[in-house]
């Protein structure tokens, strides 16, 4: 720890105290609420249980709409992905396409969410086509900085042949990259069940609607009793997503090293 | 001998039609500061056993990445089969489907078998269409099949690339290059890392094949004991430049700027070429 470390921590600590008096933060309160967590408990004990399967109702409504959405957001990201790879496109083609996906990324998805309640009016499909724009900007990102890292060696020598770029994408770009390319979306689908599950906050389906519901009306046990489905079905996504990761996808990442000089 | 003292005189037109590669005065770089390669003459006949011998960092690697039209000389002229290296040329390109060339770290695709890595080098003869479904006309399957059996890979046609031993690697890359029917072949250093034993397989491979396909083989080697023992010119290189070049036939060997030479001679010279 140096001394220049120091004055940088210290700089930090200052700078969120003050944030946090600016932002009217206090620490006490959050204290002074907890008891209020014990009344939601006890209002959950209270919900019949008739409501459970109105709720995985709603959350399998939840991810059909993030399974449809990262499907087709895939499907699109995936062709724009091997363009704007810089290994495999000149600077004409990778730099607009590049500009345009971060475009896209700087819209949380709920702000997508609301744009295409606008435009198609409420429900799950304004949901879909909110997880859909969502997804393309964010994996396409990660696939492109993939296929950027693949191995040059066979790219070089497959390239030298002189066969067309299709060929080459077919050949060495999706094999070399494909396990990581699954494990990403694998990801991504995880990660669209959790931002799904909030849509419903500005009208765009799934079992947040349910949630925001009960919230606005003061029924904070059936509220809590949707938001636990969440809760248990995410889990359960991670846990099978990470098997499915184990089994067939790291199982797949080896590497070929043969030494140069 | 007569076919190497004939070569003494490169203006008689006659013998240059047979010249597959010819360069002149090339040099290259890959920065402003320094030269990989400089002022290189050279001129090897088609059907060739050609081997190019240097220390570490000499410039052997980009000798070859030249010839495949992978890197373009900064300085010189430089052709192959009569035609100049271009990018995004469309006869040059054509030229790329027959020029075999296996890098130092062989560049196979790891995650595809045995047999597709050997079939793209038959892509280029392929429909864009189909090639992308992985279809194949049945002569080009036949083909691949005869030359895994060639290349002694016939039981492991199925196996990914990344599960083989290093020798069965370098055998799919030589059958890969095999499978662009090429006029050329050129190889980075395909044995450096191998045992004694293996490597002399590999090379009888390649000089077999050489002979039967009538091909023009340009070896890159450590070892100028190895280089001696297959080649029928070898061409050294020291710091980017060529220092010697010498002819091969049997226990003679001809030197073309001093004259005949003694073999122990030449391995006394360049054996610390091969250790380094
Ligand atoms: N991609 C590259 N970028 C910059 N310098 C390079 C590159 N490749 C090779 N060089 C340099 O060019 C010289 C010749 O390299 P190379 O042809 O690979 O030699 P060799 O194959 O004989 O070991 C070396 O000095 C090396 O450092
Ligand atoms: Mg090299």
């Amino acid at each position: 720890m140096t001394p220049k470390n120091n004055i940088v921590i210290g700089i930090i600590v200052a700078l969120v105290v003050i944030a946090s008096y600016n932002m009217d933060a206090d620490p006490v309160k959050f204290f002074e609420g907890l008891p209020n967590l014990g009344i939601i408990l006890e209002e959950v004990i209270l919900v019949e249980p008739k409501y459970i399967p109105t709720a995985l109702w709603a959350m399998f409504e939840t991810i059909q709409m993030a399974f449809i959405g990262t499907a087709v957001g895939v499907a699109i990201s995936l062709p724009l992905s091997m363009l704007a790879a810089r290994n495999l496109n000149s600077k004409f083609v990778y730099a607009p396409i590049r500009a345009l996906l971060a475009a896209m990324r700087t819209f949380p998805s709920i702000l997508w969410a609301l744009l295409f309640v606008i435009m198609v009016g409420s429900g799950s499909f304004a949901g879909i086509l909110a997880i859909i724009m969502y997804t393309i900007g964010f994996i396409a990102k990660l696939q492109y900085e993939t296929i950027e890292t693949i191995d040059s060696d066979p790219m070089d020598a497959v390239d030298s042949i002189g066969v067309s770029k299709s060929q080459l994408i077919r050949y060495v770009v999706i094999p070399e990259s494909a396990s990581h390319l699954l494990s990403q979306i694998l990801y991504m689908f995880d990660y669209n069940v959790r931002q799904t599950s909030i849509l419903g906050l500005v009208g765009a389906g799934g079992i947040g609607f349910y949630i925001i519901n009960y919230i606005k009306f003061f029924e904070y046990g059936k509220a809590a009793i949707f938001m636990l489905i969440v809760l248990i079905t995410v889990l359960v996504i991670d846990w099978a997503s990470v098997k499915i990761r184990d089994k067939f996808i790291i199982k797949s990442q080896h590497g070929m090293e043969i030494s140069s000089n | 001998m007569k076919q190497i003292q004939m070569n003494k005189n490169p203006s008689f037109s006659l013998i240059s039609t047979k010249k597959i590669i010819q360069m002149n005065n090339i040099s290259t770089s890959y920065d402003s500061k320094s030269f990989a390669l400089k002022g290189i003459n050279m001129s090897i006949e088609r059907g060739t056993n050609y081997a190019v011998v240097g220390q570490s960092g000499s410039g052997k690697s980009t000798l070859l990445k030249l010839m495949n039209g992978m890197m373009i000389p900064s300085n010189g002229t430089i052709k192959i089969d009569y035609v100049t290296p271009k990018m995004n040329d469309k006869k040059f390109k054509k030229m790329m489907h027959t020029i075999g060339y296996i890098p130092q770290n062989l560049g196979l695709v790891k995650n595809i078998t045995v047999l597709e890595n050997i079939l793209i080098g038959a892509l280029p003869r392929i429909g864009k269409i189909s090639s992308l479904f992985k279809k194949f006309p049945k002569e080009e399957l036949d083909e691949a099949k005869r030359i895994l059996n060639l290349v002694g890979l016939g039981n492991k046609e199925s196996r990914k690339a990344y599960m083989l031993s290093g020798g069965e690697k370098r055998r799919v890359a030589i059958a890969r290059a095999l499978m662009q029917k090429p006029t050329i072949l050129l190889a980075d250093e395909i044995v450096s890392e191998l045992d004694h034993v293996t490597a002399r397989e590999i090379m009888n491979l390649i000089a077999d094949a050489q002979k039967t396909m009538n091909l023009t083989a340009i070896m890159v080697h450590h070892d100028m004991q190895l280089a001696l023992e297959y080649a029928d010119r070898v061409a050294v290189i020291k710091e980017g430049e060529k220092v010697l070049e010498i002819g091969v036939e049997g226990d003679t060997i001809v030197d073309f700027q001093t004259g005949d030479m003694d073999i122990e001679e030449i391995m006394e010279t360049y054996a610390d070429d091969s250790k380094k």
